[in-house]
């Protein structure tokens, strides 16, 4: 299975849900539930929660940096994938609002989304079919 | 308005010291084999509580994690967090803002247990204000009336274990946690 492959097939298997605790990162706590549960991929079904500040990568590659506390994270797409090399890897990116309800958008920077009371996700695997 | 800032690097991550002691255990989870997944149209008039709780716990659903799709809601209500000024905790809802007619553009929300076994629902959403203003955060659904049209959701079930709200002697707030089945459902 590569993480390259233009259409795989494959079905949802196990279900996950975590309780997150603050000053965790964001996208490496996914990336160790993944680990805890056993899930080599999968796809984020629901997840809220706050941040303690945001950092969401831009397309030019900057940073933009939201301050809080708290930083709500409303809502969160993403995929957890195991690499060729048997790493794991959380892609997520999702909508924000800062302490004032204003909104932002983008992808989480690993390391740099400390959570800041509770972050709850749920997480469902996917099983690829063996190619 | 807070005006994000850009840069080529990011800043470290501040860490918080919350009241409580800290807990060894950084990430409680559970699992199930297999979800069940329903597709639900919120009812017009009703609170968005009400059209999500009432017929999940009709099909046996206590605990779920849901993706509310797109809709009008005639009035709506969030709050959001900035630090608590009494201390108590690193931060704590505000008082509630009226978002008064409004357009959901999507929201995720989690479905379990108070402590007490009543059904308590946590959700985030980000609406479009009749201003076209653009806000986010967290939702008081039992103050959210549906419009008139039906708003559609979808419905992960999360069997075999559930959810239910705990002291967290950390943060001093009480929160979902994943628990094994109690006997009360």
């Amino acid at each position: 299975m590569h993480d390259d492959v233009h259409i795989e097939n494959g079905s949802m298997g196990r279900i996950a849900y975590a309780r997150i605790a603050p000053n965790e990162d964001l996208v490496r706590s996914v990336e160790k539930l993944c680990l805890r549960e056993g899930f080599r991929n999968a796809f984020v079904r629901g997840a809220l929660g706050s941040l303690i500040d945001a950092c969401l990568v831009r397309q030019d590659d900057t940073w933009q940096q939201i301050q809080g506390p708290a930083v709500e994270i409303v809502s969160i797409a993403g995929e957890v994938r195991t690499q060729d090399d048997g790493k794991l890897k959380a892609r997520l990116s999702g909508v924000v609002a800062d302490p004032e309800g204003n909104v932002h958008g983008g992808v989480f920077v690993a390391g740099f989304n400390p959570i800041c009371v509770t972050f709850e996700i749920t997480l469902e695997e996917w099983l690829p079919l063996a190619d | 308005m807070t005006t994000p800032t850009t840069s080529l690097r990011p800043h470290s991550p501040r860490l918080l010291v919350h009241p409580g002691p800290l807990d060894p255990v950084r990430i409680r989870s559970m699992q199930a084999a297999r979800a069940r997944h329903v597709r639900l149209r919120l009812q017009p008039s009703r609170t968005l509580f009400d059209a999500l709780v009432e017929p999940l716990y009709g099909m046996g659903i206590r605990n779920a994690s849901i993706t509310i799709l797109s809709g009008v809601f005639t009035q709506l209500q969030y709050c959001v967090a900035p630090p608590d000024p009494s201390g108590k905790s690193v931060a704590a809802y505000t008082q509630p803002i009226e978002a008064g007619r409004c357009c959901m553009i999507f929201g995720n929300a989690t479905l379990g247990k108070h402590a007490n076994g009543a059904p308590l629902v946590h959700c985030h959403a980000v609406v479009r204000t009749e201003a076209g203003l653009l806000k986010g955060g967290h939702i008081l659904t039992p103050q959210c009336t549906v419009g008139a049209e039906p708003i559609s959701v979808l419905v992960t079930s999360l069997d075999g274990f559930e959810l239910r709200v705990a002291y967290d002697a950390e943060t001093n707030i009480s929160m979902f946690q994943p628990t094994a089945q109690a006997h009360d459902a």
